[in-house]
């Protein structure tokens, strides 16, 4: 980021004036922001005094220091350096302190334990802390008065109004949102177009269409299917978009309400048996059930096996080691027969977690700067740091161009139109979601069979942490 | 420990004169070593394999791209230069040592310092609570720390409102609570070493006009070296190899905090973070980073180490 | 005299027992305490709830088997690494070529020794990437890799290590083994040296083979050090939580595939961290306390037994 004394000089004039005015025209600044590399736009200018006042509802003292804690995963950290950036240039008192780790729990546990939690976590990744136990802790706070705060690129706006749809229900526990989930995810198959387009290959639209193609696959010597195997959670996202699928939006919600019943829908064998044809034909990547995600990404980049299931963090994560002419490429899960959703339906939503503690020191200015996050800047920066989309609805502009599959899974969402789902037990539910992982490395090792899974995976629905 | 080489000595040698003399006995003693000569190079050899191959496969992991890492464990390095290093020198390996540094000196120091004295009057001294006191530092010995570990937090973390210097992700609350746990085994074990000492030369010493802590200090510990030595060796490699003390009590806990992880506890973060950042070679470079320092301590070191734990037995 | 020892024996003992009891006895007592209570280890609110921990404990399957794992490592991992230490000593110290020279130890065998004792000075955390990358479970692992070189194995059934619900722990136990036996080799050679070589000497001109030496010599007269190395051993191998809880797979604190690697020290750590059960974890603390004193209580007497023959 450039100087900070110039943002700060500019920040004075833009104080004296009408400042909320200004915000609105933001956005318009995203291009140069983009473009230059967050060259001087500071114009989130916000009277740092009083509290609960229009422009700083949460009552923030400029004073006070913030202390951010990032998850630095796919998406990296840079992201949240340049939120920083903005946040001092309105509260250019305060000393914000960042930290980015991959050691989510571990680290943070422990200050929650001690009471001495960080304002703002962005808790995501394999160590995520849950966020059911820290809810049923009182751990969270209520971000129901952010999103009743007006939305700071246009005030007559709340930020609730501007997010895409769904984003609160998946931080919603017992009725009240604790989570904001910033990035727009899309879950479903990947795989390398310029292998597909070198070998002739079609990505398929049916299941069947699918098994057949992965037989063509193994016959020309390339593994059909890999997956994450040490964190059985990556296969879960094809069994489960394969049920949602099947059984159609319902269903999702019954399986998040943890109805054992919902279990005993055929939709949910039919899913696990379709996806079980893949172990009995062979067509996984040997090794692959027990390899990290690193591990098996790097060898589906490297073309030794044809899909992967992931989200779309996937391509920024794994940017460093993908041939630069891989042209990465999204697929929505195969259709099955008699699917109550459409073939182009997508497991699409809110993903990576943003939590204020409720015992953070400077709880206001966590709140706010998950207010500036929203931003059109905020989110024009996520999408030339992190590659990817956020939950703002036209959170970029047209300038920004995003890589190969990020911009084809941006299309699938286009052309799911409505018919996007997204579960919430994988974040909510700590010891449904265990035991379902642990269901699943079993099926991938054929250890059980589809019937099996089915039947340990309705008894944990009695499982609570 | 203090019997074998007396009491024991004796007992076969007897054994050996009772029995009759066979003539080919030269014969089949050499015979016998032969085969065992054979026998146990074959598997000592094996397992220096064992050891050598995967520290030796790491290293050159550092030098193969992550294509390579990927493919076959048997492909040879193609890429012979030191950026793999360069990046996981970046993630702060040399400030993981330098905090173990601190941390183990201090730690050391104390529970050695702590532990011989406390060892010392226990062993030496009769008076009422002296049993008593020696079983509840035995006893401590035989529980792993995790038992503890939850109101340990606490603890630490209480001490920390005393003073900063003492509290959760502090250098000194770390010393301490090292000291504390290794105390246990210091004690059992420097008990046993003072009580097989002479009693002479410190009587002497104390008819001289000595006081007990001179005499402690000035006659008592020099003549207990070896034993100290051997202690000093294991309470070395028991703090050296701490990870779960560290992972709960070592967390920064501000942003802001500086980093005070623990070597393992530091490496074990690179290794999640190479993670996500599919960063194979840089891995194995941080390990064999890692790796160097104490290999050329070792070395340096090993007939020392190797005596100290000779002396453990001996007496 | 008298009157100047007290102040002594007080002097010396109040910092180092101060210590202890403030930061080990204290916090175990507590763990007693907060053991009969529902607190989360988030907020100084706890309710006591009698022993509902304790009922919950026994009927917690995973518990069992995390229980079972440890006393499966109790009796493994001494055994294991004792054996192949004392059987690497004698060969270090006894099994050199006989002859004009006597007995003595391989040549080389101070290469040997060096060699055998590093992996004991290398932090954990390199053991558990090293032992990660050994146990890959495609070719790009070394054991896989060799074993397909070979071709034992099938390059596609490639075998699963640690992610093999029947190999996990064994895997574990290894690495344990791999890194401690020259520790101990070490240990049982220092006390085989002390043993003068004339006894070998006798007792072969005696016409005992090489091997009978080992178990009419050595083995009585190393005894007390074998249980020193046991007791520690014991110990080392109640806890083992570094390497479970980083090298298996499984959530928080591995343990995986479904438990199959579970160990008191990561189910404990899960409870009190991850899922904020403080109070049920301390309960798990205080049965494992239990536990491990019986076990010592039995340990004790053996050895007492073994004392008076000497």
């Amino acid at each position: 980021m450039g100087s900070a004394t110039e943002y700060n000089r500019r920040d004075i004039f833009k104080r004296a004036a009408a400042v909320t005015v200004l915000a609105a025209g933001s956005s318009s600044l995203l291009a140069a922001c983009a473009a230059g590399g967050g060259g001087g736009s500071g114009t989130k200018g916000a009277a740092p005094s009083g509290s609960g006042s229009a422009t700083n509802p949460f009552g923030v003292k400029a004073n006070d220091p913030l202390d951010v804690v990032i998850f630095k995963g796919g998406y990296g950290d840079d992201y949240a350096k340049a939120f920083e950036e903005m946040y001092k240039k309105t509260y250019s008192g305060a000393n914000v302190s960042h930290l980015g780790t991959q050691d989510i729990s571990p680290k943070l546990q422990p200050r929650f334990n001690a009471g001495n939690p960080p304002d703002v976590v962005d808790d995501s990744g394999a160590q995520a802390m849950r966020l059911d136990v820290l809810e049923k802790a009182d751990q969270l706070t209520d971000l129901s008065v952010l999103l009743d705060a007006p939305y700071l690129d246009d005030p007559s706006q709340k930020v609730r109004d501007v997010l895409l749809p769904g984003t609160i229900d998946q931080g919603t526990i017992d009725g009240k949102v604790y989570s904001l989930n910033y990035v727009y995810t899309v879950y479903g198959l990947w795989y390398s177009n310029k292998l597909f387009k070198e070998k002739g290959w079609t990505p398929p639209k049916t299941w069947d269409d699918f098994l057949a193609l992965c037989a063509t696959i193994k016959a020309s010597g390339v593994a059909p299917f890999c997956h994450q195997g040490k964190y059985p959670y990556y296969a879960n996202y094809l069994i489960m978009d394969l049920v949602a699928k099947q059984g159609g939006a319902d269903l999702v919600k019954r399986i998040d309400a943890l109805d054992p019943t919902a279990f005993d829908d055929p939709a949910v064998l039919a899913g696990v048996s379709a996806f079980f044809q893949i172990m009995q034909k062979d067509y996984l990547l040997p090794g692959t059930n027990g390899m990290t995600h690193t591990e098996s990404q790097t060898a589906w980049c490297q073309g030794k096996a044809a899909f992967i299931p992931c989200g779309s963090w996937l391509e920024n994560e794994m940017i460093k080691v993908t041939p630069a002419d891989f042209d990465m490429a999204f697929l929505p899960v195969p259709s099955l027969a008699g699917d109550k959703m459409p073939q182009n339906a997508v497991r699409a939503g809110a993903g990576e977690p943003f939590i204020v503690p409720a015992k953070a020191k400077n709880q206001a200015g966590g709140l706010e700067f998950l207010r500036i996050m929203l931003t059109k800047e905020a989110s024009g920066k996520f999408a030339a740091a992190a590659n990817s989309l956020t939950v703002l609805k036209d959170g970029i502009g047209p300038d920004v161009v995003l890589k190969p599959g990020t911009k084809s899974s941006a299309q699938a969402v286009t052309a799911a139109g409505g018919n996007t789902f997204n579960y919430t037990y994988p974040d909510l539910q700590t010891a449904f979601e265990t035991e379902m992982e642990n269901a699943t490395t079993d099926l991938v090792n054929s250890r059980i069979t589809p019937q099996q899974w089915v039947a340990r995976v309705k008894a944990a629905t009695s499982k609570k942490v | 420990m203090t019997i074998h080489t007396d009491t024991t000595g004796a007992v076969p040698a007897q054994r050996g004169t009772d029995r009759t003399r066979r003539p080919s006995q030269a014969q089949r003693f050499a015979d016998s070593g032969g085969i065992l000569n054979v026998f146990s190079h074959g598997f000592l050899a094996l397992w220096a394999l064992m050891i050598i191959v995967p520290l030796f496969w790491i290293v050159l992991g550092s030098f193969k791209t992550n294509a390579q890492i990927g493919s076959s464990a048997w492909t040879w390095p193609g890429n012979w230069h030191f950026d793999a290093f360069a990046r996981a020198w970046d993630k702060g390996i040399g400030g993981f040592f330098a905090n173990t540094v601190i941390v183990l000196a201090g730690s050391l120091t104390l529970t050695m310092l702590l532990g011989a004295m406390a060892a010392y009057v226990l062993a030496r001294y009769e008076f009422p609570g002296n049993r008593v006191i020696y079983y509840f530092f035995v006893a401590g010995a035989m529980f792993p720390v995790y038992l503890a570990l939850v109101p340990l937090f606490f603890m630490v973390k209480n001490l920390g409102q005393i003073s900063p210097l003492l509290g959760l992700n502090s250098y000194l609350g770390l010393i301490l609570v090292y000291t504390a746990y290794s105390l246990p085994f210091t004690v059992f074990f420097l008990y046993a070493f003072f009580r097989s000492l002479p009693t002479a030369v410190h009587e002497a010493a104390m008819i001289d006009g000595c006081s007990h802590t001179r005499a402690f200090f000035q006659v008592m510990v020099p003549m207990a070296k070896s034993g100290l030595i051997s202690v000093f060796i294991f309470n070395v490699l028991g703090q050296w190899n701490q990870y779960l003390l560290p992972v709960t009590l070592m967390q920064q806990q501000n942003s802001s905090d500086p980093d005070h992880s623990m070597l393992a506890q530091g490496l074990m973060n690179l290794a999640l973070q190479s993670g996500y950042a599919s960063d194979f070679p840089g891995l194995f470079a941080g390990m064999t980073i890692a790796m160097l320092p104490v290999l050329v301590v070792y070395l340096s070191f090993q007939r020392q180490v190797q005596a100290g734990l000779t002396s453990a037995t001996l007496k | 005299m008298r009157h100047r020892k007290y102040p002594f024996i007080v002097g010396f003992l109040i910092v180092p027992v101060a210590l202890y009891v403030l930061l080990v006895i204290w916090p175990y007592l507590q763990t007693f305490g907060y053991s009969l209570t529902d607190w989360s280890g988030a907020s100084q609110q706890m309710n006591f709830i009698g022993l509902r921990n304790y009922t919950t404990l026994f009927g917690d399957n995973v518990f069992v088997l995390a229980l079972e794992h440890n006393l499966l490592l109790l009796a493994v991992l001494p055994l294991a690494t004792i054996l192949l230490a004392l059987f690497f000593a004698f060969m270090l110290n006894v099994g050199g070529r006989g002859g004009t020279g006597g007995v003595q130890g391989v040549r080389g065998a101070g290469f040997y020794k060096v060699v055998f004792f590093f992996p004991q000075v290398l932090s954990v955390a390199i053991l558990s990437v090293l032992f990660q990358g050994v146990y890959r479970t495609d070719q790009g692992g070394l054991l896989n890799g060799v074993l397909v070189e070979l071709g034992v194995e099938d390059p596609n059934r490639p075998w699963q290590w640690l992610s093999d619900p029947n190999l996990g722990l064994w895997c574990v136990i290894g690495v344990l083994v791999w890194s401690g036996v020259g520790f101990y080799l070490v240990l049982f050679s220092a006390a085989m040296q002390s043993v003068p070589k004339d006894i070998y000497e006798a007792a072969l001109l005696d016409g005992a083979k090489r091997g009978q030496t080992f178990f009419r010599i050595t083995l009585p007269l190393l005894w007390e050090t074998i249980q020193t190395a046991w007791v520690y051993l014991a110990i080392a191998a109640m806890d083992c939580f570094a390497l479970v809880s980083t090298m298996t797979p499984g959530k928080f604190y591995g343990g995986g595939p479904d438990h199959r690697s579970e160990i008191l020290s990561t189910l404990l750590m899960r409870n009190f961290i991850t899922y904020g059960k403080a109070g049920y974890a301390c309960a798990m603390g205080v049965v494992i306390f239990f536990i491990t004193l019986i076990l010592s209580v039995v340990a004790l007497r053996v050895t007492r037994r073994e004392k008076i023959e000497f």
